[in-house]
C-alpha cells in the first residue's frame, strides 16, 4: 500500500468536475486473495449465513402460523378430503371470507369493535401520559405510594378479580353514596334503616348496573386501569424522566402554567412513545376478550371481534351443509372459518402495525426505560 | 398609590416574601402533580381498592344470591382449605406451573438477549427482520393466542395425521434430539439436566419466541443506549466480540434484565393460557369463592417469587453511573 502512494499517479483525463487517475495497483486476484481467503473473512462469512438462517428461521416459526391460517381458509371444500393437500391450496375459494364478509356483516363487527377499541385506547393513552407525566416530574408527598400502587395494579392478574370486578360494576357505587342518596343503605339496625330507607334523592338503591354497555372499560380506561395500563404508565414514566427539566423551566419563564406546558411542550416531545402506548393499547384492546366478555352478558351480544367466531357455524349453517356433503364432516372446515375469522381480526391490526412499526423501536429507545 | 405602597413593602421585607414564594412554587408544583394523577389516584380508590377488598372478601366468605337479595356468610379460611385439600389438582396444577415458570423464564430472557444482539447489528433485511419479530407482540394476544397455537401445532404435522401419531412422532424426534445432544455434551462434561432443557426448549420455540417480543425490544433499546465508543476503545485494545459481550454488553444490559425478568414473571403468570390461571378460570365457572383463594394465594406466591428473583438479580445488577 505505502509502494503505492509513493509513486506518482498518472492523470488520464481530467475534466471540469471529474479526475480519472490510473497507478499501478496490487493485481486483482492478490487484492481478492488478501481480502477473502482469511481466517477473519472465513470467520465474518459464517457467522453472517448462521444469523442470516437463524433469523429466517425464527421469523418463520412466527410467521408460519398465520400462513396456516391464510392458507386454511383459502381452501375450497374439496381441498379438506385430499390428503395430497397439506400447506398450499389447490382450489382456491373465496368462500370463506364472502361469508364472512357478507353472511357475518364483518364491517358491523369492524366499525363496532374499532369504536370501542379507538375509544378505549386514546382515552388510556392520555391517562397514561397524565399520570406518567404527575409521577415523574413532581416531587410530591405519596409519589411513592401512587408509583407503588400502578405497579400493584400491573401486578395482579385480573383473573384474580373478575368476580369482584363484574360484581362491583353489576352494582356500581362509589364509596356507598349513591346507595346512601337513594334509600339503598342498610346498617342492620331497624330504627336507622327505616330513616335510611327514606332518602330518596337518587334513583339507584341497589348501585347502578352497568353491565352489557361500553361504561365500565370506558371508566377503567380513564383512571389508567384497564389491561396492561400499568405497564403504559409505567414506560410514559421512564420516558418523561428522561425529558431535561430545563425545556420546562423555559417554559414557565415564558409564563406559561404547568398544564399549558405539558399540552405544548411535553406532549408534542412524546409523539414516538405516545404512538407506541397507543398501538399496544389498541391492539389489546381489540382482541380483548376477558373485560368483554366479563361485561357482555346478555343474549344478544354486541357486534364485538370476541364474538365474531363464535356465532360463526350458525351463520355457516348453509356453507357448513354444503361442505357435509362431500366429505361428511365438518370439523376441519369449521376450523378453516375460525382460521378465516383469525385472518380477519388480524388484518387491521397488521396493516396498523406496519405503519407504527417504525415509532416503535424509537419510542422505546428514547423511553429512557434504558437508563 | 397603592402600587407604591405595595413595592415600597416587598423592598421593605425582600427576604421573607421570597421564601414564602418559594415555598408556595413548591406547594404549588405539588398540587399540579396530584392534580397530574388525580385520574388514577380517583380510580384507584373508588374503584380498585373496593374491588380488592372485594375479592378478598369473596375468598372468605361463601355469597348466595336468593330472590334478588345477595346473602353473605362467612366461612374463614374454608375456602382456601377447599382448594388447596379439597380440589383434587389445584396444587398439582400450581406446582407444574411454578415448574414451567422456572422453566420459561430463562429461556425468554436468554432467547431475547440473543435476538436483541443480533437484531442490533448491521445487516441486510434488518428492518424487515424487526418488524416481523415484533409482530407476535401486537398480534398474539388475547382472542388470537388460542387460533395462533391451533394454527401453529396444525401447521407443524401433515394433514392426515391423527393426534396420537404426531404425539408419539414428536417423542420420537424428541428422542433423536436428546441422544444426539447427549453425545456431544457427555464429552464435554454436562449434565444430563441440561440436555433435557435444551430439547425442552427447542420443542418450546415457538411459545417462547411468542412470549419474547416485548422482552426483545425492551434490551433493544438498552443496546441502543450503551455508547459506540466504549465498543471502540475495546475494538482498540484488541478485545474479542465474544469478551465485548461479557464486559461490555452483558453489564450494560443488566439492569434491563432486571426489568424484564420482573416483566416476564408478571406477563407469564397473569396470561390466561397459563396452566394455573386456565385452572382458576375453570374453577370461576362452578364456584367463584374458591376460585378468589386459589387466585389471591398464586398471587402472592408468584409476589413472593418476584421479590425473590429481584433481590437476587438486583445484587448482581451494574448500574452506570452518568452523572
Amino acid at each position: 500500500m505505502t509502494q503505492n502512494i509513493d509513486r506518482k499517479p498518472q492523470v488520464k483525463k481530467e475534466t471540469k468536475n471529474k479526475i480519472r487517475v490510473e497507478f499501478e495497483r496490487t493485481a486483482l486476484k492478490d487484492r481478492l486473495k488478501a481480502k477473502y481467503v482469511s481466517a477473519f473473512f472465513l470467520k465474518r462469512a459464517l457467522w453472517y449465513i448462521f444469523r442470516l438462517l437463524l433469523l429466517i428461521g425464527i421469523a418463520f416459526v412466527i410467521l408460519q402460523p398465520f400462513y396456516t391460517l391464510i392458507s386454511k381458509s383459502l381452501m375450497a371444500p374439496q381441498d379438506f378430503v385430499d390428503a395430497s393437500v397439506v400447506k398450499v391450496p389447490r382450489h382456491l375459494s373465496m368462500g370463506i371470507y364472502r361469508a364472512i364478509i357478507v353472511d357475518v356483516q364483518y364491517f358491523k363487527f369492524f366499525f363496532t369493535t374499532l369504536g370501542l377499541s379507538l375509544a378505549c385506547a386514546l382515552l388510556q393513552t392520555f391517562a397514561a401520559c397524565l399520570v406518567g407525566y404527575g409521577l415523574a416530574k413532581f416531587k410530591f408527598r405519596g409519589n411513592k405510594i401512587v408509583f407503588f400502587a400502578v405497579i400493584l395494579s400491573l401486578v395482579i392478574p385480573h383473573g384474580t378479580l373478575q368476580s369482584a370486578i363484574y360484581f362491583h360494576f353489576s352494582y356500581f357505587d362509589i364509596l356507598g353514596i349513591l346507595k346512601f342518596f337513594s334509600g339503598g343503605a342498610r346498617t342492620g339496625i331497624v330504627g336507622i334503616d327505616s330513616i335510611l330507607s327514606k332518602i330518596h334523592i337518587l334513583p339507584w338503591p341497589k348501585g347502578i348496573n352497568m353491565m352489557n354497555s361500553i361504561i365500565p372499560l370506558i371508566l377503567l380506561s380513564i383512571c389508567g386501569l384497564a389491561f396492561k395500563n400499568g405497564l403504559y404508565i409505567f414506560m410514559l414514566r421512564q420516558f418523561f424522566r428522561g425529558v431535561p427539566d430545563e425545556l420546562e423551566e423555559s417554559a414557565y419563564l415564558d409564563g406559561a402554567n404547568t398544564f399549558r406546558t405539558f399540552w405544548q411542550i411535553i406532549l408534542p416531545l412524546s409523539i414516538p412513545m405516545m404512538i407506541t402506548v397507543f398501538l399496544f393499547a389498541f391492539c389489546w384492546q381489540w382482541t380483548d376478550d376477558f373485560y368483554v366478555r366479563l361485561f357482555y352478558i346478555s343474549v344478544d351480544k354486541p357486534s364485538l371481534m370476541t364474538y365474531m367466531s363464535d356465532g360463526l357455524p350458525l351463520s355457516f349453517a348453509s356453507l357448513i351443509t354444503s361442505y357435509t356433503e362431500i366429505t361428511h364432516q365438518s370439523a376441519d372446515y369449521v376450523q378453516a372459518m375460525k382460521y378465516g375469522c383469525g385472518v380477519m381480526i388480524c388484518l387491521p391490526l397488521t396493516i396498523l402495525y406496519l405503519f407504527c412499526q417504525k415509532f416503535l423501536v424509537q419510542g422505546i429507545e428514547r423511553s429512557g426505560i434504558v437508563g | 398609590m397603592t402600587n407604591q405602597v405595595n413595592a415600597a413593602s416587598v423592598t421593605k421585607a425582600a427576604k421573607p416574601v421570597k421564601k414564602k414564594k418559594i415555598a408556595s412554587l413548591d406547594r404549588r408544583k405539588a398540587r399540579a402533580g396530584w392534580l397530574f394523577v388525580l385520574p388514577f389516584v380517583l380510580g384507584f380508590v373508588l374503584i380498585y381498592i373496593p374491588i380488592l377488598i372485594e375479592s378478598v372478601q369473596y375468598s372468605f366468605n361463601v355469597y348466595r344470591v336468593l330472590d334478588d337479595v345477595v346473602i353473605k356468610e362467612f366461612v374463614g379460611w374454608k375456602n382456601y382449605s377447599d382448594a388447596l385439600f379439597s380440589d383434587a389438582d389445584f396444587v398439582q396444577t400450581l406446582l407444574t406451573g411454578l415448574q414451567e415458570m422456572a422453566f420459561d423464564i430463562p429461556a425468554i430472557l436468554i432467547f431475547s438477549l440473543f435476538v436483541a444482539v443480533i437484531l442490533n447489528q448491521k445487516m441486510v433485511g434488518r428492518a424487515a427482520f424487526r418488524a416481523i419479530f415484533f409482530l407476535p407482540v401486537v398480534l398474539s394476544t388475547g382472542l388470537m393466542e388460542s387460533i395462533l397455537m391451533t394454527s401453529h401445532a396444525e401447521g407443524g404435522e401433515g394433514m392426515d395425521l391423527g393426534m396420537e401419531e404426531s404425539a408419539a412422532d414428536k417423542m420420537k424426534s424428541a428422542m433423536a434430539l436428546e441422544t444426539l445432544l447427549m453425545s456431544i455434551f457427555d464429552g464435554l462434561g454436562f449434565g444430563s439436566g441440561l440436555v433435557t432443557y435444551i430439547v425442552t426448549a427447542v420443542q418450546e420455540i415457538a411459545t417462547i419466541i411468542n412470549r419474547s417480543g416485548v422482552q426483545i425490544l425492551i434490551f433493544l433499546a438498552a443496546l441502543q443506549s450503551i455508547s459506540p465508543a466504549i465498543y471502540e476503545s475495546c475494538q482498540i485494545d484488541g478485545a474479542t466480540s465474544w469478551e465485548t459481550f461479557w464486559k461490555i454488553t452483558f453489564p450494560m444490559v443488566s439492569p434491563m434484565i432486571l426489568v424484564n425478568a420482573v416483566y416476564t414473571i408478571i406477563d407469564n403468570f397473569t396470561t390466561d393460557s397459563n396452566s394455573v390461571m386456565m385452572k382458576i378460570n375453570a374453577t370461576y365457572q362452578t364456584n367463584m369463592h374458591i376460585s378468589s383463594a386459589m387466585g389471591w394465594m398464586y398471587f402472592l406466591l408468584v409476589l413472593v417469587i418476584v421479590g425473590l428473583i429481584a433481590a437476587i438479580c438486583s445484587a448482581f445488577v451494574f448500574y452506570q453511573r452518568r452523572d
